[in-house]
């Protein structure tokens, strides 16, 4: 996993929710079809513009919701990193848990314009509009959970851990 | 803040924490043990677990699989998925597999069982588990990769948040229901992400269990990490001849402080409603609405579907009819209430006005089956969520209210206050 990701600005705003990354239709589709209605009743047609290594940029309390897959839909869309104003505990962990970074900074939204070039080095939590000029800092994932985004998801380090069968059920 | 005093969260993570450290603030990450864990029907339908099934349990004695979310099996995907999640519960060895008709809805099973104690922490996928804080411990949502982890190890991490109060005093005033008290609040406070929530106040002592467990539940709506309540006279009332062992009730700190403080007067808060696509920062009074027909109405989920909102439908249905131009479904959240609300009389109370009563289930709170709701269609619902497509297509609108109300909106064929046919304070 790279540590420091660039890539074009998508703009959502508050209160993104789990039900409109992942709506519940997927649960039944294959996995390669579930990405496809990602924002299917917010941003309709949405993930077919996506470039894979794109950046979602996002308001307040992005991730709402359940515990359903929503983090894998925006991987399978292309998207690389979320940045978001205030992000739900479950999303992030859901995020992290399937190595997609999301990270938060509460002057994001004022900082960016869809369709910037934007960098963010999850280091050392700095955020560069590389359209504007402009930069902010903000936290850095604790080590640990960097741990886990490196590895490309929990079930990774699970696999070498040696926990988990290698023959599905 | 003087960093040695722990309110209820901070006691819990500390006495479950791997670490040595004598005490946990704000910002802090804690790795602890878990009590038990739950895993559900819906991990069937994620890859990673039935490519890659963990070896063994960390302690079988400790998990329970249960089968909730879509029971029984709508589709074929689900059909398949819930039989590989059986192979799962035969090959680790679990005692505790619930299959359809056995267990109903985890959070609410789970304390019919009395696996919710003071004191302790559970694991569990569904974003709702934090229903448990009800029970004086901590649960939160934590999605299927990662109980993948706690079935593998018995532990997993939480990143301490700032703790706000919430003082509930007072107590409420008939046709009011705790699913109001809980939307008020929502529409005053707001989102919390990253924030816990610690319930104070004399007006909890006036709480039944179910009544503390809607409020619990419903604080994933406020995007917070945990949302815990005192232990009292009523849990330990509960808990009695029910808990599956001992188990330590967490009281916070003489003079513990809180980030912020925030007090309700139950008997000043009227039946209300959550508008359409959020819950939080998007209520009403019912009284405040207007006219608004609705073409479905449910009562159920984890947080509605108990004996006491059952109750409260029969006894406003009871020698009316459903509205002609609207359908009232019904899910008892599990067999238990189910059984004692066919006991009580509520069930057929329910069917003899014109209500559909379904098997216990998430149902079509999540939308996944037992009434999905067409393109332009509304809703009026006592689930947990509103968010736009949850329950079916993308171009329905729900409103969420008291299994009160969606009763008395359920005769009327529009969003109506109870209070029509139950009188009382805000008549």
């Amino acid at each position: 996993m790279k540590r420091v990701i660039t890539g074009r600005a998508w703009v959502f705003g508050d209160n993104i929710n789990t039900d409109l990354m992942y709506p519940h239709i997927c649960y039944t589709l294959p996995e390669g079809e579930r990405p496809k209605y990602t924002m299917w009743a917010n941003r309709p047609g949405w993930p077919e513009i996506v470039s894979r290594g794109d950046i979602l940029v996002a308001g307040k309390n992005f991730g709402l919701g359940s515990s359903r897959p929503a983090a894998s839909n925006l991987l399978g869309v292309g998207i690389s990193a979320v940045i978001a104003e205030s992000l739900n505990g479950l999303f992030l962990r859901n995020a992290v848990n399937v190595g997609l970074p999301a990270v938060s900074s509460q002057v994001i939204r004022s900082m960016v314009t869809e369709g910037d070039l934007i960098e963010i080095d999850l280091t050392e939590g700095n955020f560069r509009n590389l359209s504007t000029g402009g930069s902010v800092a903000f936290r850095s994932l604790p080590e640990f959970l960097m741990d886990v985004i490196d590895a490309g998801g929990i079930i990774e380090i699970l696999k070498r851990s040696g926990c988990l069968d290698t023959e599905a059920l | 803040m003087v960093a040695n005093l722990l309110n209820m969260i901070e006691k819990i993570l500390l006495a479950h924490s791997d670490s040595d450290t004598k005490t946990v603030s704000p910002g802090d990450i804690v790795n602890v043990s878990v009590d038990r864990v739950m895993l559900l029907d819906i991990a069937g339908l994620h890859p990673e677990l039935i490519n890659n099934p963990p070896k063994e349990a960390f302690d079988r004695s400790k998990l329970a699989i249960i089968f909730d979310h879509f029971a029984p099996a709508p589709n074929i995907e689900m059909a398949i998925g819930t039989s590989k999640i059986r192979k799962l519960a035969h090959k680790l060895g679990v005692n505790d597999f619930y299959d359809y008709g056995r267990a109903g809805i985890s959070h609410a099973f789970a304390a019919e069982r009395g696996w919710l104690l003071p004191g302790r922490i559970i694991a569990n996928t569904d974003s709702h588990s934090i229903a448990a804080g009800a029970y004086n411990m901590l649960s939160r949502g934590l999605g299927t990769p990662e109980l993948l982890q706690v079935i593998c190890t018995g532990r997993t991490w939480f990143i301490v948040g700032e703790t706000v109060n919430i003082e509930l005093n007072g107590s409420m005033q008939s046709p009011t229901e705790s699913k109001d008290v809980f939307l008020k609040l929502a529409g005053e406070i707001g989102d919390l992400p990253n924030e816990n929530i610690e319930f104070s106040g004399e007006g909890i002592g006036q709480m039944t269990m179910d009544q503390r467990s809607v409020v619990s539940t419903m604080c994933a709506e406020l995007s917070v990490e945990f949302a815990i309540f005192p232990y009292d006279k009523v849990l330990k009332s509960y808990l009695k001849n029910r808990a599956e062992s001992y188990f330590r009730p967490v009281r916070p700190d003489e003079h513990t402080e809180y980030s912020r403080y925030y007090s309700f007067d139950m008997r000043d808060i009227p039946p209300m409603v959550a508008l359409p696509d959020s819950v939080s920062r998007n209520t009403k009074p019912v009284s405040e609405l207007g006219n608004i027909p609705v073409d479905q109405c449910v009562i159920g989920s984890c947080a509605n579907g108990r004996i006491e909102d059952l109750e409260s439908a029969a006894r406003i249905l009871k020698g009316r009819k459903v509205h002609r131009d609207t359908r009232l479904i019904v899910t008892p959240a599990t067999p238990e209430i189910y059984r004692n609300a066919e006991r009580l009389g509520y069930i057929g109370e329910i069917i003899d006005a014109g209500g559909m009563v379904t098997n216990p289930t998430c149902g079509s709170c999540m939308g996944g089956h037992m009434g999905i709701l067409a393109d332009g269609e509304t809703a009026i619902t006592s689930t947990t969520r509103n968010f736009r497509g949850r329950m079916g297509s993308r171009e329905a609108k729900i409103y969420m209210a008291s299994s009160a109300t969606v009763a008395a909106s359920a005769i009327k064929g529009y969003v109506a206050d109870p209070s029509e046919f139950l009188g009382g304070a805000f008549s």
